[in-house]
């Protein structure tokens, strides 16, 4: 292996896919992209597995290759032609969810096509029930939004209007799709140029070597890492604690990951049967989830291409809660299961490597979406937004506050922004005192916001979870503190969850309530569970968590032992 | 995944009874690695003997790790 070269095309691979995404940041007009950046760009070769990616939202970079296959098995590489840019968004070919749509550009070089760009990004409005794309009593994937084939948006570099008019005419805001849309097309437009660029300096036989060569290194470095790993069957369970439809009831996500050698099998049998409502996840969202939480277990420095993914093996049973059958609903999968079937890969392997994981986080983007008419302009508006959670202790330090959950690395958006563009006001933003789970190393804390309605009406849906089952605790650590969403009634004194004040069957998920002006709304995020026994954390840690207001005087006592703090 | 005669849409879904994936009637590398076996439709051997082995794990458990 040509070490520098390769060290080298795999950096300017990578630095492409960040440019990539920051077209796609500059030019977006949703909030979701501009400021939450929840999108993911990369390079794949012609057989669509991934070659090269930007360090963005790990449950599409753990999707793109299955994404990008699905599609080449119906759009064979033949039937492209240079200019063609591919769209699709089906969760039942290889896709994640309804608002994740995967956008790739062949990449031809004196006529032969040497790989694709991609970007996916999640749509903010796809039609459907509930603006904002989250059905939280979804029955069928029709009522989610529109579903897309693989389509050719452009063809021959000419936009394919017929298309255009179809997305367009189905979704509440195509002034703002059609902005978003296009920053997907700018972006796998850089990236085929500048490949384009690579191929050239480098000759398109020395790139396909030494890209072979960069898969077969991370497989290798992959299988190094697992082979540190005990062998052995690690087994672990979770519950989800609704489906939106079926009151009191909850869902299994089991996993068994078997450890052997330099290969893992991850195997969901066990889990659950797919559920009447929207909390079903894809084989997409499963073999992501899987190669996320092996990500998290191993090496960071081992580029992340489908060749780290060589190692890893996933087994999701067709008909259940990880691998939805066609048309049962799917929009809360890859937002809400995944974390959890993650979390329950970390919990399982906790017993081999109780160093590499963490406990439970929060594993919810609270994804509170909303939509209405603004009082000023009269145009629709619609809004996909996510909150950040605490995440989980871990052997060596705390978990982190207030951060997006695992499968997103995606940005909160600014209370200055967020006003701008919607008709709330942020009354306040806070930390949750005592909602990192007690630990030697504590639990990441979650938060609370409250807001008010400024507009005549805005329809509300939300698709949650930790209402009920707390994040919990690894080696004797507390668990997190529980989420909730809250209404109070313009002139009401009591604040009420969505059961009590709307009838809906379920506080985390629900469609289409109707928010007045002067009602106000608050989202208490999940904090992370704590690791390790709270009687050995420093008292120094303790004093700074009472001090900062993390952790009461009195939790301080009781779950700490702490005589004052 | 079977798509209709006229390749406008999809007929029906059909997934490994193991591993889930999606088995393409329009794919030959797929539908030569397809095993079918008492009725049920496999993407490949190894999610056969996958499939029997963890059977005969689960009828009589070896202890896991917990």
């Amino acid at each position: 292996m040509d070490f520098v070269t390769m060290n080298i095309l795999e950096s300017t691979m990578v630095s492409i896919c960040r440019e990539m995404g920051i077209v796609l940041m500059k030019t977006s007009y949703s909030t979701i992209f501009n400021e939450a950046l929840d999108f993911t760009c990369g390079i794949a070769d012609m057989n669509g597995d991934m070659i090269a990616v930007a360090d963005y939202c790990p449950a599409q970079i753990g999707g793109m290759p299955l994404l990008v296959q699905s599609c080449l098995k119906e759009i064979s590489v033949s039937e492209m032609e240079d200019g063609d840019i591919i769209v699709h968004n089906d969760p039942y070919r290889g896709g994640l969810h309804t608002p994740e749509h995967t956008f790739f550009k062949p990449i031809f070089v004196d006529n032969e096509i040497m790989g694709f760009a991609v970007a996916i990004g999640h749509i903010a409005e796809v039609g459907g029930t509930a603006p904002g794309g989250f059905c939280g009593e979804a029955t069928e994937i029709f009522h989610e939004g529109l579903r897309i084939p693989p389509v050719k948006i452009k063809k021959r570099g000419q936009d394919n209007v017929e298309v255009w008019k179809l997305l367009l005419a189905n979704v509440r805001t195509p002034r703002a799709n059609y902005g978003d849309l296009r920053a997907l097309i700018a972006a796998v437009d850089l990236g085929e140029k500048q490949m384009i660029g690579v191929y050239k300096k480098y000759g398109k036989h020395k790139v396909k070597e030494t890209v072979n060569d960069l898969l077969l290194y991370s497989e290798r470095r992959m299988r190094a890492e697992l082979e540190a790993i005990p062998d052995g069957i690690y087994s672990f369970a979770d519950y989800v604690e609704s489906d939106g439809i079926v009151a009191d009831r909850t869902y299994t996500i089991a996993v068994e990951v078997h450890k052997t050698g330099g290969n893992i099998v991850v195997d969901y049998t066990g889990s659950s049967p797919q559920a009447a409502g929207p909390i079903n996840a894809t084989l997409g969202v499963s073999t992501s989830a899987a190669y996320n939480a092996v990500l998290h277990m191993t090496d960071p420095s081992i580029p992340r291409n489908s060749g780290c993914f060589r190692p890893i093996r996933v087994v999701a049973p067709p008909g259940t809660i990880v691998n939805v059958d066609f048309p049962a609903p799917e929009v809360g999968g890859n937002t809400e299961t995944h974390p959890r079937m993650v979390g329950s890969i970390l919990g399982a392997m906790s017993k081999a490597v109780p160093n590499r994981v963490m406990a439970a986080e929060g594993a919810t983007h609270c994804n509170f979406v909303f939509g209405g008419v603004d009082a000023l302009s009269g145009e629709y508006f619609a809004c996909y937004d996510l909150e950040g959670v605490g995440w989980g202790g871990r052997a060596f330090a705390d978990g982190n506050d207030a951060v997006d959950s695992i499968n997103g690395n995606c940005r909160i958006t600014p209370t200055e922004v967020y006003e701008t563009r919607f008709p709330w006001r942020i009354e306040s933003l806070a930390f949750n005192v005592d909602s990192g789970g007690a630990g030697q190393y504590r639990g990441g804390l979650g938060y609370s916001k409250q807001m008010l309605c400024l507009n005549e009406e805005i329809t509300c849906s939300q698709m949650t979870d930790r209402h009920l089952f707390a994040p919990w605790g690894l080696e004797g650590g507390g668990e997190g503190g529980l989420g909730a969403t809250l209404v109070m009634k313009n002139g009401g004194t009591q604040w009420q969850t969505m059961r009590e004040a709307y009838g809906k069957t379920s506080t985390s998920r629900f469609s289409n309530i109707t928010i007045r002006k002067g009602d106000r709304v608050r989202l208490v995020t999940p904090g992370g569970g704590g690791y390790g026994d709270p009687a050995d954390r420093t008292q120094e840690a303790l004093a700074t968590d009472v001090r900062e207001g993390y952790v009461s005087p009195e939790a301080a006592k009781k779950l700490y032992g702490s005589p004052e703090a | 995944m079977k798509f209709s005669q006229n390749g406008l849409y999809i007929e029906s879904y059909n997934k490994c009874t193991n591993c889930g994936s999606l088995i393409y009637d329009n794919s030959a590398k797929d539908k030569q690695q397809e095993v079918v076996q008492d009725g049920k439709h496999f993407c490949s051997q190894w999610c056969v003997d996958w499939k029997a082995r963890r059977d005969l794990r689960r009828a009589a458990p070896v202890q896991a790790i917990e």
